[in-house]
Order: C-alpha cells, then structure tokens, then sequence
C-alpha cells in the first residue's frame, strides 16, 4: 500500500493535517470578530490535507537524482547527528560558559572532527575569529553576546 | 520630489563613504559567500542581518542590495571554475562556462560572466529606476482585497514555477503558513498553537526559518560532500582578455537578454533561475551555430549571465515598489526591510525617498564594483575556493546561530534554529523546494490579515472578490496557474540539471 516514498510522506502529512485540524478547532472563539482567528487556520489544515491526499495519488515515478539524494550512508547519518550533537551542546553552554570559549572550542572541536588536521591553523582561526566576532558585536554593534565565566 | 531629484539625492547616500564603503562590503560580502558550493544568496542575506541591527537603515539596506545581487555573481565563478554552482540561478552560467574553463580559458569565461553580469545588471537598474515609481502610483489605491490577491498570485507563482514537483511545492507553501500561525493573532489577540510556551507567543522570527531552511540545511549537505576535493583543484585560469569577434558575439544576447531577464525578474515566482534558463534556450534557438551549445559558446555564457543579474534588478520592482517579495530571496530581503523598519510599498517612494532612491542609486554603484572587483581579482578570488571545508562548516554554524541568538538573546530560538534546520535538510532529502515555505511564512502574516479586512468589510462574503476587477483577475490568473500545470504534466525547465547537485 505504501510502496512509494511519495505515499509514505503523504500519509506523515496528512496525520500533521489532521493534528492541526483538531487544534483549529478548539481555539477559543471570540464573539465580536466577523472573521475569528481560526478561520485561516482551519483553511491551512484542509489544505494540506488536499494536497497529502493529491500528493499520495500522484502516479510521478521517483527520478535517480532524486533517489540519490535521500540515501545517506549509515556512515554520514552518524556524523551528521554528532554535529547536531555538538550544536545542542553549544546552545546549552553558551549563556553558562559564555561565548568565547564555546565558540572557540566549537570551531576547534567540529572542524577537527570533520577531519580538518592543521591544528595551528584551526586553533588560530577558531580563537580569533571568536574574538573578532566578540569585539564586533560587543563594541561595534552594541549587542552584547554573554560573556559567562570570563569577567569582560 | 520628481524621479531625477529622487536620484540625484539617492547618489548622495549612495556616495557618502559610508554607502560606498558598504555597498563594497556588501557586494563583497555577497560575492564571497555566493561563491561557496551550496551557499545561496538566501543563506548569504540571513547571515548578514544580525551585522545590520545598529546600522542606519538606508545604509544597511543598500548593502543588503549589494550582498544579493553579489551572491549571485559569485555564484557564477564557481559554476565556471567548479561546475558547482552556488546558487541556482547560475546553473544554466555552468553549461558552457564550465567547458570553457577545462579548455584552459577559465579567465575568459570569467571575463565573459563579469561583463554580461555588469550589463544585466545596470540595464536593470534602469528599468527599476523607470518602471518602480509608475507600479507605486498604481499601487496606492489597492486596498486589501487586491493585496491579498497580488499576494496570492505570488505564491501560487513560485510553488508552480519551483523545480520538481509542483504537489510538493505547494505542500512547502502550504506548511510555511501554517508556520506563520502560531502566535498571538494580531486581531483577536488569540494565542495560537503555542502550547502555552510564552517563547512561541510572539511567533517564530523568520531568522529562525531562514537560517534553519538554508543555513544549516545547506551546511548538512556540505558536511556529505565535505571529501569532495574539487574546490583545491590549483587550475590555471588563462588570459582575460576578450577578443573584437568575442564582444561582437556576446552583443546580441546581452541586449536580448538584459530586457528578456527583467521582465522575468519582475514576475512573481520567476527571476534569476527561471530567467537564465529561458535565456539559454532562446539564445540557442536564434543561434546560427546552436550545435557549440554546451561545449564552451561565448553565447550560452553571456545569455543566461545576463538574464540571471537583470532578474536580480527586476526582482526588485515588487519588492519596492509593492512591498510584495516574489521569490525566496526577496523575501529574506523583505524580512531584512522589517527588521529595520523599513515598510517597502506604495508609499515607500514617498515617506523614505532616502532609502528607495539611495538602494537604486548603489546598485549603479554596485555594478561596478562587481566589475571591477571581478576581473582584475579573479585569480585571487578563485583562491577563496580553497578554503578547507570542515572549518567553513564550522563557521557557517556559528554564523547561523549568532544570528539568531543576537535578535532574541534567548537559547530557545536556538533550539527552534536547529529544528528548522532539521526540518530544512529533510525537505531537501525528500525534494520538497524551500523557497515556496519561505516566501509563505513572510506572506502569510500579511495574506491572512489582507483575507480577514476583505472580509471584515464585505460582512464574511467571499462575494466581495467578483466586484473587485483587479483582484478578481489576478486570483483567476492564479488559479490558472496551479490548474493547468497539474493536468498537462509539466516539462520540466531543468532537464539538464541531472547531476542530482544540490542546488
């Protein structure tokens, strides 16, 4: 039944059509609006599902191209969850450790990562462009990015 | 104030050292960051914004201006050197710029680019200059009903005219408004969709959306193809010198397509991509010898080099003169305009004649700059290639999230960044085009608003649209354009983009 990817997406949608729908419908009226606030959004959700439906029954072969670019290796899913890892990790840090250590390390730490092996290189990159960045949100443009534990 | 005062105070801003000195940057900035494989003038406009919070408005949007139509220009360079190009509006530069340059005359089809850009370009910063301020006088006495059609007929443009599958397109576009809905509606004052997440009551920025649907999505794809050694390829680039026989040669399309290009740039949901590829195709029917195509011709460079810098300029006509983006890209622009507080439209002409006349003014200046930045620097430029990936990834990331991080100082707009980002590369794995999300989630704010006023007045009757005849045309035409694609099966304008490169 579910033979296509096409149809696999479709039927994704058309459950996120429906969720939305349902949230559509329970949003608090207000008596004195000609047009309420749900009025759109009860549009958008039927749209969607339309077009689910439209897109499940679309008869278009996948092309090669297309094929090959939803196949990742095992290899290359793993690595780009490590980054993600990584950004995560920086978000979480980045207001207690403050921004130019992460930064830095961040830089330092996912390009060598991604196999980048000139070390003085990428320590001089990472820790200089933190702290250009720093100087020029921080005194140029006013908008302080959070020091966290160093005192500046 | 008539349009030659308008002008001449525009090239006052304009040629302040500040505006000189950031339309430079700008369309330095631009030209750099078109030129990396996979970063687009989306991701290019996104990552800048942050730069522009402090600035004076006009001066931070005629760098703005600079940073787009650089992008796009950059992204040619390295269509030729690399046959990757940046940005799709530069894939069609790749089929006969890219055998030029494994003939050894790289220079020379850089040179070809550069001028067949400058021309494109300043021909329609011309037509902007002439045609902008007659669309605002019409412009003026639209009321909702017709913006909401104008609106309409954008959208349903760019999901029909999109690459790939026009259902997906409009499921991208559809998801995109959808987005926009969750918040504080700014009628009834209900919260929508937010869970009761006081972060979400203000809705989510479009930063967030744009650097997660391009930024960090574009980034994922380079972290799969980060061993492609392509880019430290150390390739003579040859002479940049163009011979009499090859001016003469690159006339004809350059005037055909600097006018062709603009028209098409000026059509919701078309410009530079759109408008390089029909260029090429009508270049190569009129040709004498359409056989040379694809193997290095002077013509199938210059052509769609051409039309992809006047859509540039075209681009712009909706934007300033409507206040209506058509494309992607302009709709980052618009949401660059916002940031500012900057209202582009109708009267846009009247109350901020500093920045409508000074963003037009720069682009002349901007032109030149691209010239001259490009013909004597190609070499070193191309350089720039050479950057290692793993630490430009790293960069962009960072980028990416500074950006975000600056307008709202809050790590839960972080976390939505990266969710984006994730939602981005999916989209991207399973060919759903990002644009037609984009350009609704700036649309959708306005549409819904536009759609309840009609309303409003009308007493809830749909019926208002029949007595409105321009709205009424335009819905129609709209219509048209998402019916009949979907019952002919369309032709699709980028058959020879089979390379499976993300764009």
């Amino acid at each position: 039944m579910l033979r296509r990817i096409n149809q696999k997406i479709s039927v994704f949608l058309a459950i996120l059509a429906g969720f939305y729908l349902v949230l559509s419908y329970n949003l608090p009226k207000y008596p004195n609006a000609i047009i309420d606030a749900d009025v759109v959004p009860k549009g958008l959700g039927f749209l969607l599902l339309f077009f689910a439906v439209l897109l499940y029954l679309d008869k278009k072969e996948e092309t090669e191209a297309e094929k090959v670019k939803r196949t990742i290796s095992k290899e290359n899913v793993l690595l780009l969850l490590a980054v993600l890892v990584f950004i995560l990790i920086y978000i979480f840090l980045l207001e207690i450790i403050g921004f130019l250590i992460m930064t830095a390390l961040f830089i330092f730490g996912c390009s060598l990562f991604l196999g980048y092996r000139k070390h003085v290189t990428n320590a001089i990159v990472s820790v200089a462009f933190s702290l250009v960045i720093y100087g020029l949100f921080n005194y140029l443009l006013k908008i302080n990015l959070p020091a966290g534990i160093i005192p500046l | 104030m008539d349009a030659f005062q308008g002008l001449m105070s525009g090239f006052q801003v304009a040629f302040s050292i500040e505006g000189i000195l950031f339309v430079f940057i700008g369309v330095f900035v631009g030209t750099f960051i078109g030129m990396m494989p996979g970063l687009g003038p989306i991701s290019a406009i996104a990552i800048m914004i942050p730069i522009t919070y402090s600035m004076d408005p006009t001066v931070a949007l005629v760098m703005m201006a600079g940073v787009y139509y650089g992008a796009i220009f950059g992204g040619s360079s390295s269509s030729i050197l690399l046959n990757a190009p940046g940005v799709a509006g530069t894939v069609a530069t790749a089929f006969d710029g890219y055998p030029m340059a494994q003939q050894g005359k790289a220079g020379k089809a850089l040179a070809i680019a550069a001028i067949a850009s400058f021309t494109g370009g300043t021909v329609s910063v011309i037509l902007l200059m002439l045609f902008t301020p007659i669309l605002s006088a019409v412009a003026v006495s639209f009321g909702p009903a017709e913006y909401f059609a104008l609106m309409f007929m954008g959208l349903t443009a760019i999901s029909s005219l999109s690459d790939g599958s026009t259902i997906k397109a409009f499921i991208s576009a559809t998801l995109g408004f959808i987005v926009v809905t969750i918040g504080i509606d700014s009628q009834t004052g209900t919260s929508r969709f937010t869970f009761g997440n006081p972060n979400l009551l203000e809705g989510i920025d479009f930063l967030v959306i744009a650097l997660g649907l391009f930024a960090l999505a574009e980034v994922s794809t380079l972290v799969l193809n980060r061993k492609d050694n392509s880019m430290s390829d150390n390739k003579e680039i040859g002479s940049l010198r163009l011979s009499k026989q090859d001016v003469k040669e690159m006339s004809g399309p350059m005037t055909r397509q600097s006018f062709l290009g603009f028209l098409i740039g000026v059509l919701p949901g078309a410009g530079a991509t759109i408008a390089s590829f029909i260029a090429y195709i009508t270049e190569k029917k009129l040709a004498k010898n359409p056989e040379e195509f694809g193997k290095g011709s002077i013509k199938g460079l210059a052509a769609p080099e051409t039309a992809n810098n006047a859509a540039t300029g075209g681009a712009f006509v909706p934007l300033l003169s409507l206040g209506i983006p058509g494309s992607g890209t302009t709709a980052v622009l618009l949401g660059a305009f916002l940031v500012l507080g900057v209202q582009p439209g109708p009267l846009l002409i009247q109350d901020r004649p500093e920045v409508f006349w000074g963003i037009i003014a720069s682009m002349y200046i901007g032109n030149i700059f691209l010239l001259i930045l490009n013909l004597p620097l190609i070499p070193y430029i191309a350089r720039v290639l050479r950057i290692p990936r793993p630490l430009l990834i790293s960069l962009v990331i960072i980028f990416s999230l500074i950006g975000v991080y600056a307008i709202s100082f809050n790590t839960f707009d972080l976390y939505m960044l990266v969710a984006f980002g994730i939602i981005g590369f999916l989209m991207r794995m399973f060919s759903f085009p990002a644009a037609p999300f984009i350009l609704a989630f700036i649309l959708g704010g306005m549409m819904e608003q536009a759609f309840r006023q009609t309303l409003t007045i009308s007493n809830g009757s749909l019926a208002i649209f029949l007595d409105k005849p321009i709205a009424l045309t335009l819905i129609i035409v709209s219509l048209l354009t998402i019916l009949v694609p979907m019952f002919t099966g369309r032709k699709k304008l980028s058959a020879k983009n089979d390379t499976g490169k993300p764009l």
